[in-house]
């Protein structure tokens, strides 16, 4: 536990306030009642002494006068007897010069010795010193006869068992509030436990959630709970169903983005298919009327064989594509070359030259058409950024263990917010940006194959946009991209 | 002090003991008004609760004498030797010294006999722990007398001091009276005065019924033996028959259960008759006193 307190458990805290307000009660509580215990004690010794003082004072003020020692003597040790209640320690009588005529103890106090007269000591000035916990008080009495000083009693009385009960009553109250103090924390942190089991549930959900594995706060478990947290997991549990929502949601979106670029793969291919096929109906209907023309026969023969060798191509491509797709796991060099024909079509629309410089050698491990797909998002958009006439390139180098592939069109530079599509961490579907669903895509297949993307404005104009994929790393099972 | 460990029996011996010396005074007078028939004083020695004493002595005397006898009390000595010297009592137990003072107007009748004889010592008591060889070191002291007009308890000491020149006043630092002899027993002990004088007699009584009380002190000198406090009466009788009946009365009181009760009470052997001149040496130590001024 950390010194600072903002730091502690709440379950430390509330018990520790507990305690400690506690014992400010405590200490109050025990204040007032020693205070009220001082007081009756001093009372009652006050009132046993001025009851004593005056027996005393009502048979000695004649002996007094006449300096009869012996029966002053005689009435200290008869008062002292008379007052059982009193433990008198000490009895002075002496007369107004101070000289004592005799004392309960006259090896102490001989008889003409002399004992101060206390401050104040006016005819029949009566002061009492009692402190509380002190083993002795002390009474004065200044005897007037009459209206003239003729003497003093001094008399000092054993306390300590006041002391003592004093004593008693702190430590019977020390040990009591002690008790309930432990009884109460106790009870405090029980409590606060019982309250908090809850808020733990709900931490630990979050935490999870925080994870990416956010799951609801189970039935029973809610059912267990008071009013307040049946709604608060409630509430807890439709937000992880949104985010569950919002998840499927992009899984579709990811899903459609695919058929989206099969569906303009499709298209590519069409177009390609198409575009010779007009000259190869051409070329069949040559033959059919001008067929006997040796010149014009072979002529048509060779558009239809270079026609149909384009088809060829664009068919093994497709092949190719659908080979990588059911068994590539590897990606090669003529992988990153097939890309120039699933672009071209729309290059040539925007006539816009896409140049592809391979430095790769060999098969490297890793998953083929995650990473064709992202370059392919990549070419398109920068096909689509990129002003007429102008050129498009895509460098795909093996730097170490990291494949490095850039793509750099002379655009117009790529929006910032497109940029945090690519680089940020937000994992949420691109919803707010409307476009930029290629390239949220791209950047969810390039997370999930641990690479980086950076994306640099170089001076002279234009986008480059750089992906680094490490290469020596098992191949994990990518379900959402495969 | 002692009071609150006194048994009642304890108690009545003490004021026994105070009864036969006239010049201490125990306690406070109790006092009882006689009608007629025979008025015998006593000093103020008995403790309210010592009637049985009183009463055991009332009987005996009563049934010996065969009138109605009252016993009265006073506070000192000084007032029942003032009554008796006025012819306002038959007789009275007083002490040695005033008799002595008084002797033109009194008469002897008795005179208590004690271990076997009718005398007693003045003691001079100390702390028990004090170094002190004898009167002359205790110049200086605060002295405990018993009475003014006590033999034992204040004129032997004041005579032992005249025979050196000196007065108590200027002997000793200071003095009181505790008016009886079981107080200056006490006065010692406590520590209230640093000597006093006392009867022998009743230092005795007291050391074998109140040890605790003596113990504290200890008897720093014993006087020569001198004449036990006696009865007197008036020379004239007030009534010479009864006068003539207390004698009988006290003179046989062994020979009577009643009187030897009352007898052991106080410790006593019995009364005798005794010459006046048995209070010589105290009648010398007066004088040398009233000489010494």
């Amino acid at each position: 536990m950390r010194l600072d307190p903002r730091t502690w458990p709440i379950a430390a805290k509330v018990p520790l306030a507990v305690a400690v307000l506690m014992m400010l009660v405590g200490v109050v509580l025990s204040e007032r009642v020693l205070a009220r215990l001082n007081e009756t004690q001093e009372m009652h010794v006050r009132d046993l002494a001025q009851s004593y003082l005056d027996i005393l004072s009502t048979s000695i003020t004649q002996p007094i006068l006449r300096e009869d020692t012996w029966e002053v003597f005689e009435a200290i040790t008869r008062a002292q007897d008379l007052s059982k209640g009193l433990r008198i320690t000490e009895a002075i009588v002496t007369n107004a010069t101070g000289h004592v005529i005799a004392a309960s103890n006259p090896r102490q106090h001989p008889i003409g010795s002399i004992v101060a007269v206390p401050d104040g000591g006016s005819p029949g000035s009566q002061p009492f010193r009692f402190e509380a916990g002190a083993d002795i008080a002390n009474a004065t009495r200044v005897l007037a006869y009459p209206g003239r000083t003729v003497g003093v009693i001094h008399a000092a009385f054993d306390t300590s068992h006041l002391a003592v009960e004093r004593r008693e009553v702190l430590m019977t109250l020390i040990v009591t509030n002690g008790a309930v103090t432990l009884i109460l924390a106790a009870a405090g942190w029980l409590l606060v436990t019982r309250m908090m089991a809850p808020i733990r549930v709900l931490s630990k959900h979050l935490g999870a959630a925080q994870e990416g594995y956010a799951t609801p706060v189970p039935e029973p478990r809610i059912a267990r709970s008071g009013d307040e947290f049946r709604h608060l997991f409630g509430s807890y549990n439709a937000l992880v169903r949104s985010m569950h929502e919002r998840e499927d949601l992009a899984r579709k979106l990811f899903d459609e983005q695919r058929l989206g670029s099969l569906g303009r793969l499709a298209s590519a291919l069409a177009h390609e298919i198409n575009n010779p096929l007009g000259g190869l109906f051409n070329a069949m209907a040559t033959l059919k009327t001008h067929g006997h023309h040796a010149a014009v026969r072979n002529n048509a023969l060779g558009l239809l064989e270079r026609g149909l060798v384009g088809i060829r191509d664009v068919v093994r491509t497709t092949l190719a594509v659908h080979r990588q797709e059911t068994a590539g796991r590897s990606i090669s060099a003529k992988d990153i070359a097939d890309l120039r024909l699933l672009i071209v079509a729309e290059a040539r629309r925007k006539s816009v030259t896409v140049t592809i410089s391979n430095a790769m050698h060999g098969d490297l491990p890793l998953p083929s058409t995650p990473i064709r797909q992202a370059l392919l998002n990549l070419l398109l958009n920068a096909v689509a950024a990129a002003p007429p006439g102008s050129e498009v390139k895509l460098d795909a180098v093996r730097d170490g263990d990291v494949l490095v592939l850039a793509v750099a069109d002379r655009g117009g530079g790529i929006p910032e917010g497109t940029v945090g599509i690519l680089t940020g961490n937000d994992t949420s579907p691109p919803l707010r940006t409307g476009g930029g669903l290629g390239l949220w895509t791209t950047r969810r297949i390039v997370n999930e194959l641990h690479g980086r993307i950076e994306v640099s404005l170089p001076s002279q104009g234009g986008t480059v946009i750089r992906i680094a994929i490490p290469i020596e790393r098992p191949i994990e099972e990518l379900p959402h991209v495969a | 002090m002692g009071t609150r460990a006194l048994d009642r029996r304890s108690a009545m011996m003490i004021a026994a003991a105070g009864l036969l010396l006239p010049c201490s005074s125990l306690a406070r007078a109790s006092e009882s008004i006689p009608e007629r028939g025979l008025r015998f004083g006593l000093t103020p020695v008995f403790l309210t609760s010592d009637l049985e004493l009183l009463g055991r002595l009332q009987a005996y005397l009563q049934h010996a004498i065969g009138v109605p006898v009252s016993l009265i009390t006073r506070r000192t000595y000084q007032e029942i030797t003032a009554l008796l010297v006025s012819r306002q009592l038959d007789a009275a137990w007083i002490c040695g010294y005033p008799f002595v003072t008084h002797r033109r107007d009194l008469q002897l009748v008795a005179v208590p006999v004690w271990r076997g004889r009718p005398l007693y010592q003045s003691y001079l008591i100390v702390d028990r722990d004090r170094h002190a060889e004898g009167l002359m070191d205790l110049r200086g002291d605060i002295h405990a007398f018993s009475d003014p007009d006590s033999n034992s308890g204040f004129l032997v000491t004041r005579a032992a001091l005249a025979e050196h020149g000196l007065r108590p006043d200027a002997f000793f630092s200071r003095t009181f009276y505790t008016y009886g002899h079981r107080n200056v027993i006490r006065a010692v002990a406590s520590g209230l005065a640093a000597s006093g004088s006392v009867d022998g007699y009743v230092y005795g009584v007291v050391g074998e019924l109140e040890p605790h009380l003596t113990a504290p002190t200890r008897v720093l000198h014993a006087s020569e033996l001198l004449g036990f406090p006696p009865i007197a009466a008036p020379r004239i009788p007030v009534d010479a028959g009864q006068l003539v009946a207390l004698t009988d009365a006290l003179l046989r009181m062994g020979d009577d259960p009643e009187g030897r009760a009352a007898l052991h009470m106080l410790r006593l052997d019995g009364f005798t008759s005794e010459d006046a001149s048995l209070f010589d040496p105290i009648a010398a130590k007066a004088a040398l006193v009233a000489a010494s001024g």
